[in-house]
């Protein structure tokens, strides 16, 4: 079921965590909110469920506007980051609370409740935990747990608050490719808050980066990665190199960035942005686009080699090239060489970090 | 070899170990002497004449009287602030509001206030002299050297036990379960009873031990309301203070023991109720997590 999100303002005080945010999250849709601390993300998710209430704005799921109505009648399934687990509840009555605590007219019978929660702890691979304390389980298991909770009481969709971020990198990377399988089995909407990028782009089939309390923009992980549309999104999705960008005849000129945005120079066109797999590196200069470095740092462990060089200017970028490029070239620390931006990315407005 | 390494690095950390047994020594005789040697001597005191006196001592009128009247003022103060305790802790920690600071200091009052001088602002307010005395008067009401004002300077005198036990707790437990059960669908009282409640059960159960102790030793505030009249208005630690002035003294020490009893049966609970509060966590983990995390999960 879908969620509309119109114009939606939150202040706590006199800090402003939402600007007139509007989203629409398609039905069936896996939607990532993406965005650093304090960019409202978190904010948003919990407006939707209601634990939060906007200053302006309204929220529609499923075509009805929901705004007044408390948490309790939204029927939203929720995931803390912290599990928010029932402590001194057995696995099974965790699942089971959603469904005790119905009103007796449409409670189900005790034998239904102990069908679906098994069901549930099934799906979610846990059922022959059911009669453990949330403390003897990991974490992976206990989010697990989290997720069927939510998932017992066939909420209308599933909202989840950073839902891998107590975890350690191994368990997080299984379990997102796991939900990321569940969902597609289980088609209820869901949106999903996460500071890292490599998760959303990996989990998610849309997007939404987030910053300051706006929308930066949406779209599908590669739309965002390839073409990002604000110069936050560049640089929040992935490493990025600056550089100076102007026109000479026409013609485009990169420089070293030195650290302050161009403003002052009439011919200034902006700042560049590069990423790091986006040079040519060669031991001498080809063309009087190259720019001059030298190596001060290699990483050679993994698919890719990274270079850190250090600018003329002294400027430092990251730099990295294929093992082949890496071997061929016998580049060693200290090495003076030349790099060319193959790919800029050119921002018209001053944009300072 | 690895038991003298061992030894060598535990002295370069730890006192030599005579001072160790000085240290000890010190910190046990001064227990001794001003709190098992009282302790006893209250007992012996009160035993001095023998098992009957004692006995007696206890089922005379006045004595029972002020057994009831103690068990009473315990009785209504320590639910009044039980409910009190558990509304403030709620409100004080799951929820953000103007005036919030000042509640947590007024809370505090009783603590920073003598006893004597919070009877006394009893006296003032409902005293015959007082604010409210006149009205009090023509209503035939009293509650100065009466019953009510006992239970009234009782209910201050204990009013921060249990919301200070449970303060810090809940705001360490976070709003996020109570969260999770509003999001399922609970009621606001069943929210409370299903998640809060259990989650603050060993607390709220330390902070009534400490209330109800408080309660029935009490001793300075309710002395300036009582007017100790016999039978009447006095409770234990009152009626202890009267036998003794009138040289008593196995009467008054076996009275005394009487309370001496609750501190020592109020030890063990609480002693119980940490002990559990400890262990509770932990004793449901005593298996270790799987190892393997995602054992069985598809990737």
């Amino acid at each position: 079921m879908s969620i509309v999100v119109n114009n939606i303002t939150k202040e706590f005080g006199n800090f402003v965590a939402l600007r007139d945010v509007s989203l629409e999250i398609p039905s069936g849709g896996l939607m990532a909110l993406l965005g650093p601390s304090g960019s409202g993300k978190t904010t948003l998710l919990r407006i939707i469920a209601g634990l939060e209430v906007p200053n302006a704005g309204s929220i529609v799921i499923d075509g009805e506007d929901i705004s007044t109505q408390s948490a309790r009648d939204r029927s939203v399934g929720f995931v803390f980051q912290h599990y928010a687990l029932f402590k001194h509840m057995s696995v099974f009555e965790n699942v089971a609370f959603g469904l005790r605590v119905r009103p007796r007219t449409t409670r189900p019978a005790k034998s239904e409740i102990q069908d679906r929660v098994m069901t549930l702890l099934k799906l979610v691979q846990l059922e022959h935990m059911a009669h453990r304390y949330p403390s003897q389980l990991s974490g992976g298991q206990r989010q697990r747990v989290a997720l069927s909770r939510a998932l017992a009481v066939e909420p209308k969709v599933l909202l989840l608050d950073e839902p891998f971020g107590a975890l350690d990198a191994k368990v997080r990377k299984e379990l997102r490719r796991w939900l990321r399988r569940l969902h597609d089995e289980l088609h209820v909407t869901s949106v999903f808050v996460t500071h890292d990028q490599e998760e959303a782009l990996e989990v998610a089939d849309q997007i939404v980066v987030m910053s300051q309390g706006r929308i930066e923009q949406v779209g599908s992980p590669e739309e965002v990665y390839h073409h990002p549309a604000t110069p936050f999104v560049y640089h929040f999705l992935g490493d990025v190199n600056l550089f100076h960008v102007r026109y000479e005849d026409g013609a485009m000129v990169v420089t070293e960035h030195n650290g302050h945005s161009g403003n002052g120079h009439a011919k200034d066109a902006g700042v560049g942005f590069v990423r790091p797999h986006g040079f040519e590196i060669t031991r001498l200069a080809e063309s009087d686009k190259a720019i001059p470095a030298r190596i001060v740092h290699i990483n050679a462990a993994g698919p890719y080699v990274k270079l850190e060089l250090a600018g003329e200017q002294g400027g430092l970028f990251q730099v990295s090239v294929t093992q082949e490029t890496y071997k061929g070239l016998a580049l060693k620390r200290s090495d003076d060489v030349f790099v060319t931006p193959r790919e800029v990315r050119v921002f018209e407005h001053d944009y300072a970090i | 070899m690895a038991h003298a390494h061992v030894n060598k690095r535990s002295a370069a950390i730890h006192e030599s170990a005579i001072v160790r047994w000085l240290l000890t020594l010190a910190a046990l005789g001064f227990l001794t002497l001003f709190l098992l040697v009282p302790l006893a001597l209250v007992f012996a005191q009160g035993l001095a004449k023998g098992v009957v006196e004692y006995w007696n001592a206890l089922k005379e009128p006045d004595a029972f009287s002020a057994i009831k009247l103690t068990l009473l003022a315990a009785g209504i103060a320590v639910p009044a602030n039980l409910i009190f305790g558990i509304a403030a802790a709620w409100a004080i920690a799951k929820f953000q509001f103007a005036g919030k600071q000042l509640l947590v200091t007024l809370i505090d009052l009783p603590f920073t206030v003598s006893p004597v001088i919070s009877g006394l602002i009893y006296v003032l307010l409902f005293g015959l002299q007082g604010w409210l005395g006149p009205w009090l008067d023509e209503h035939e009401l009293q509650v100065i050297f009466a019953v009510p004002g006992i239970v009234l300077a009782t209910v201050f005198v204990t009013f921060p036990f249990v919301a200070r036990e449970l303060i810090p707790l809940m705001e360490q437990q976070g709003t996020d379960e109570e969260e999770a059960a509003i999001l399922l669908g609970a009621s606001g009282l069943r929210t409370f009873f299903r998640v809060t409640l259990p989650n603050i059960k060993w607390g709220l159960l330390y902070g009534v031990i400490l209330c109800n102790a408080r309660a029935m030793g009490e001793f300075g505030a309710v002395s300036v309301v009582s007017g100790h009249i016999r039978g009447m208005t006095n409770t234990i630690p009152l009626h202890v203070e009267i036998l003794y002035n009138e040289y008593n003294f196995a009467a008054a020490f076996a009275c005394a023991s009487l309370l001496a009893f609750l501190a020592l049966i109020t030890l063990v609970l609480k002693s119980v109720v940490e002990w559990r509060t400890q262990v509770e966590p932990n004793s449901k983990s005593a298996q270790q997590p799987d190892q393997i995390e995602t054992e069985g999960l598809p990737v």
